[in-house]
């Protein structure tokens, strides 16, 4: 017990090193100008998402370097997955919903992902070195 | 006792529990259906119904892990920079036979869907079906469609792209595995990617670089293909 609260304690250490923490706020700051172009410009995509180009073309531009960003990029992609799991129990409220649909609306997503593969890859088989 | 289950922490605490406890079930078995996030969301649905505690309260605490989708999808763009940087000189064949890949993706299932009559909610939430959660997320929440169903859907997507995607590509006479890696990737997102990593390296790093181009293309432009059907 006591060696595992010890390897804990290093684990949230180590979660919150400086480092670390100066590279999320520049991750909210780049979250922020997201939201707030969003929010001016009233387009229909998701300021996160505005965010995750625009700290794409500022690494790209070299207006911020791979190392300031990382400590913090790399722990919330670890945990990436665990962010959306509530989203995933959510589909417990619409089970009933989606039942009557559920044979032709599978149908269809197998068909329409089926098509994306073989679209894609042909494309790359033929045009690809 | 039934007290706890109202605190935040209690919701934290059972995701957490629950995905590490299907990692280590994943470890252990590599069966694909075993899938990490396929089995939390299938533990913590069973528990909640098991214990007969209502979504809602569970999602006192489930609201503040999905807070962190915010800021973890911009951190996607670190992670799309250094895949960028990896594969700069094949870049443009990527970037085209994504667009219209992804493009097909859209209009396919939105058509489909229409053609079959499903109601409103469901296209609008099935649109973004390809792309990796987080992205397919915020897409429902422009267009108005049920994030929850989407959540669902996509990752069903991933495993069905995992599992049967390369078996699939082979059967249609693709040979190229730089092709089979950027069709994971733009079909089936990140579960689609971990299989592309399996078949190596370079198709691993092709599928990451589709997943995320997919995800932009597909975030830019569904709400005008929805416009258009809808």
């Amino acid at each position: 017990m006591k060696k595992v609260k010890g390897k804990l304690i290093l684990y949230i250490k180590d979660l919150l090193l400086f480092k670390r923490l100066k590279a999320f706020f520049y991750v909210l700051i780049f979250l922020l100008v997201g939201e707030t172009v969003q929010y001016l410009t009233d387009i229909p995509i998701a300021g996160n998402i505005i965010g995750m180009v625009l700290l794409f073309l500022a690494l790209q531009q070299k207006l911020i370097q791979l190392e300031d960003i990382k400590p913090a990029s790399d722990k919330l992609l670890e945990f990436l997955v665990l962010f959306f799991i509530p989203y995933g129990v959510g589909l417990m409220v619409y089970f009933d919903l989606v039942e009557a649909f559920w044979l032709p609306m599978s149908g269809a997503v197998i068909v329409s992902t089926l098509l994306t593969l073989y679209v894609t890859a042909l494309i790359v088989e033929k045009f690809g070195k | 006792m039934r007290d706890i289950f109202q605190f935040p922490l209690f919701a934290i605490a059972l995701t957490v529990l629950f995905y590490f406890l299907a990692r280590r079930i994943r470890n252990k078995w590599d069966i694909f259906f075993f899938n990490p996030v396929l089995l939390s969301i299938a533990g913590i649905i069973f528990f909640l119904n098991s214990f007969d505690i209502e979504f809602d309260t569970y999602n006192k605490g489930g609201k503040i892990l999905t807070f962190f989708l915010g800021p973890a999808v911009v951190a996607l763009g670190a992670f799309f920079y250094e895949k960028y940087e990896q594969l700069r000189q094949d870049l443009k064949v990527i970037f085209i036979a994504v667009v219209i890949g992804g493009l097909c993706g859209v209009f396919s299932i939105t058509l489909f869907l229409v053609l079959l009559k499903m109601p409103d909610f469901l296209v609008r939430s099935l649109a973004s079906k390809s792309v990796t959660t987080p992205i397919a997320i915020e897409i429902t929440k422009v267009v108005d469609g049920i994030p929850d169903i989407t959540a669902g859907i996509v990752i069903a997507v991933g495993i069905f792209g995992n599992t049967c995607g390369p078996f699939f590509l082979r059967h249609m006479g693709i040979k190229n595995k730089k092709a089979v890696g950027a069709a994971l990737g733009t079909a089936a997102h990140g579960i689609g990617t971990a299989r592309a990593i399996e078949e190596g390296q370079l198709p691993g790093t092709y599928s990451g670089i589709a997943m995320c181009l997919n995800g932009l293309i597909t975030a830019f432009l569904t709400p005008y293909i929805l416009y258009l059907f809808l």
